[in-house]
């Protein structure tokens, strides 16, 4: 069953200046359950673009895009943050954790949105360091944390509310080799044991080649998708 | 949560956050400062009233104060005179023959309101007896002695031991005059107190007006502010037929310059509000441009427009919190160190006679003052993060994570 279903999404970015990108132009895809499916393309081929409309960030110019049986599309602003709020998790290239947060209070955060219970959040806190073993760090704030530190903080934030999926614009371009390896594990090792869709876009080579399917895009379409190994 | 963040949020910029702190801490000094010291300036004029004249009680004939002719007097109050010396709560009272007549000298004559008074018991309810600046205060000694104001000492060109002559109507109607000699010459700080009223002693009043027995006001002071309305009814169960008031409802011009200055303590804090909104906004909005990729991501990860809006206005409402106990008791401080020695204003001291306000002004700091001040800059805070909350909901998450 398809958790993501994008129909003919085109994306104009200032479609009434003198200079309009065509920025995507007609993207189709299907996205199952439990995939762990890279997006790649050169620089300025659209993917984080697609990711952000995927994730209902932005809206598409044209074209649907399906969660749930729902055109998400169509929602008003508040809505789409409930949305993402409750089945999208986010993991940016900069990690983007919130500096006055510490490690625990950033990745607790969403959960206190949804006014979950302290024990609830105290297990799946307790759960997720442990998964990104940043046991030792929970009480840091995101400046005393090194990069790869923080971009798993992100991570384990991403899943803290179970989301349907998670979302990755480049998590690993700012990112040294081993630390790169350590956060595909992670992810890798959750995407399979709490069957977590992952979608994540990248430049590196290392990086595709660990993902389970690998999405192309060129100028805004897709040009490849295969299955590897 | 929210306000955890809040609070995290302003001490981020300590320093921004701490100018802002003080400025709301300054402005509400100023304003705490500014409106304890005309609190202290209308105490000053309604004490001098009540020290001088009104006392903090009065009974009268209830269609005196409106006519105060001589035949709304107060009848036989002996069991009223009984009662009011053996009560506790009151300090001091004295009984009044009053009369409105005229003065004379060879120089001149003025209408007056003649005042007979038990020099002894009026010392203690009113101060005119410290008030003499030449000469001496009514005394049981000497024949139809009269004390009365500078002002109207010079206009009649009267010394100390001057005869004047006070002509007024008697009992039955009748012109009647009566030579007195000016034992003395006092001077308030109300300078027209001290060109229309004149004493005399009541007994000499009394004979003059061919009836021993009459009398037109008792002004009682009391040990306890707090009891006055408590010795108010007390005293109109004792007289049901006659008129018992306390000193603001004889006055008008008390409640009046109360009002006012409630009237002036507002638009003194509406302007300073005014002042500290703008600080705010600037602030706030420098604070939420600052952050705009941080409430880019919150609004990604699903932070809603409302929980944004509200931190904003935590983070000012937090601002304010801290800063407006510093002014409020900056304010106190200085109010206190002043309301021992008082403020000085000699160098005004004949402008303000005038109006019957003293030179030393002792400036009070009132709860109610501190309420205001309280709501003001409560008022202040929410309406100066508005604006800059406005401007936080209404980023686009997606260009605001962009930018790096
Ligand atoms: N806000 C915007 N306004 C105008 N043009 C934009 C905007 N955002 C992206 N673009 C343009 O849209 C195209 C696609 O950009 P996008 O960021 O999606 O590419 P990308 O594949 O993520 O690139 P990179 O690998 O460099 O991150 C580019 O030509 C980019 O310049
Ligand atoms: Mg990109």
């Amino acid at each position: 069953m398809s958790v993501i279903e994008a129909i003919n999404i085109h994306k104009v970015y200032n479609p009434d200046s003198d200079v309009p990108v065509h920025a995507l132009r007609g993207i189709d895809l299907k996205i199952d359950e439990g995939e762990f499916t890279a997006i790649v393309g050169p620089s300025g081929s659209g993917k984080t673009t697609l990711l952000n409309i995927i994730g209902g960030l932005d809206r598409p110019s044209e074209g649907k895009i399906i969660i749930d049986n729902q055109d998400i599309s169509t929602f008003k602003d508040n809505e789409l943050i409930d949305f993402r709020q409750k089945n999208i998790g986010f993991v940016f290239q900069s990690y983007n954790l919130i500096p006055v947060l510490t490690a625990r209070e950033n990745i607790e955060f969403v959960m206190l949105l949804q006014k979950r219970t302290e024990q609830e959040r105290e297990a799946r806190v307790m759960e997720l360091v442990t998964a990104v073993g940043l046991e030792d760090k929970i009480h840091k704030r995101p400046n005393q944390l090194s990069g790869g530190q923080q971009q798993r903080v992100a991570v384990a934030r991403a899943l803290a509310s179970k989301p349907k999926f998670i979302l990755a614009d480049e998590p690993t371009a700012n990112l040294d080799s081993a630390s790169t390896t350590q956060l595909l594990d992670i992810m890798h090792q959750l995407n399979r044991e709490e069957k977590i869709t992952f979608i994540f876009s990248t430049h590196d080579q290392r990086v595709i080649d660990r993902a389970e399917r690998v999405i192309t895009i060129d100028d805004g379409k897709v040009v490849n998708d295969e299955i590897q190994n | 949560m929210l306000l955890k963040i809040a609070w995290r949020n302003i001490w981020r910029s300590k320093t921004r956050s701490i100018i802002v702190i003080l400025s709301i801490a300054f402005g509400i000094w100023s304003v705490a400062f500014l409106l304890s010291f005309s609190n202290g300036m209308v105490n000053s004029y309604i004490e001098r009233s009540i020290n001088n004249e009104l006392a903090h009680i009065q009974i009268h004939h209830p269609k005196f104060m409106d006519e105060p002719e001589l035949g709304y007097h107060l009848g036989d109050v002996q069991d009223l005179m009984d009662q009011i010396s053996k009560d506790s709560t009151i300090k001091s009272y004295a009984r009044r023959t009053l009369v409105y007549g005229m003065i004379s000298t060879a120089k001149g004559a003025q209408g007056i309101k003649i005042s007979g008074i038990s020099p002894e018991m009026e010392s203690q309810v009113t101060s005119i007896n410290n008030a003499m600046a030449t000469g001496e205060y009514l005394s049981e000694s000497g024949k139809n002695p009269v004390i009365i104001g500078q002002k109207l000492a010079k206009k009649l060109g009267a010394k100390e031991r001057s005869k004047v002559v006070l002509t007024f109507q008697d009992i039955d109607g009748n012109i009647t005059a009566g030579a007195f000699r000016v034992k003395g010459i006092f001077e308030t700080y109300n300078a027209l107190f001290d060109e229309g009223n004149v004493f005399v002693r009541r007994k000499d009043l009394n004979a003059l007006l061919n009836d021993p027995v009459i009398s037109h006001e008792i002004a009682l002071k009391i040990h306890d502010l707090h009891q006055l309305d408590h010795v108010k009814s007390a005293m109109k169960n004792a007289a049901p037929n006659l008129s018992v008031q306390k000193y603001s409802e004889i006055s008008p011009e008390v409640e009046l310059y109360e009002s006012q200055i409630s009237i002036a303590s507002i638009i003194i804090i509406g302007i300073v509000m005014l002042a500290l909104i703008f600080g705010i906004i600037n602030t706030m909005l420098m604070a939420v441009l600052e952050r705009y990729k941080e409430l880019g991501i919150l609004m990604a990860i699903g932070m809603n427009k409302v929980k944004v809006f509200f931190m904003i206005v935590i983070e000012t409402i937090l601002l304010a919190l801290i800063g407006a106990p510093i002014g409020i008791f900056i304010g106190w401080l200085s109010v206190r160190g002043f309301s021992e020695t008082g403020i000085n204003l000699s160098s005004f001291s004949e402008g303000l006679r005038a109006y019957g306000i003293s030179e030393l002004i002792y400036p009070e700091l009132s709860t109610m003052l501190v309420g205001y001040l309280a709501i003001g800059i409560g008022i202040t805070a929410i309406l100066a993060s508005v604006y800059p909350a406005m401007k936080a909901i209404r980023l686009d998450p997606v260009s605001a994570i962009r930018k790096l």
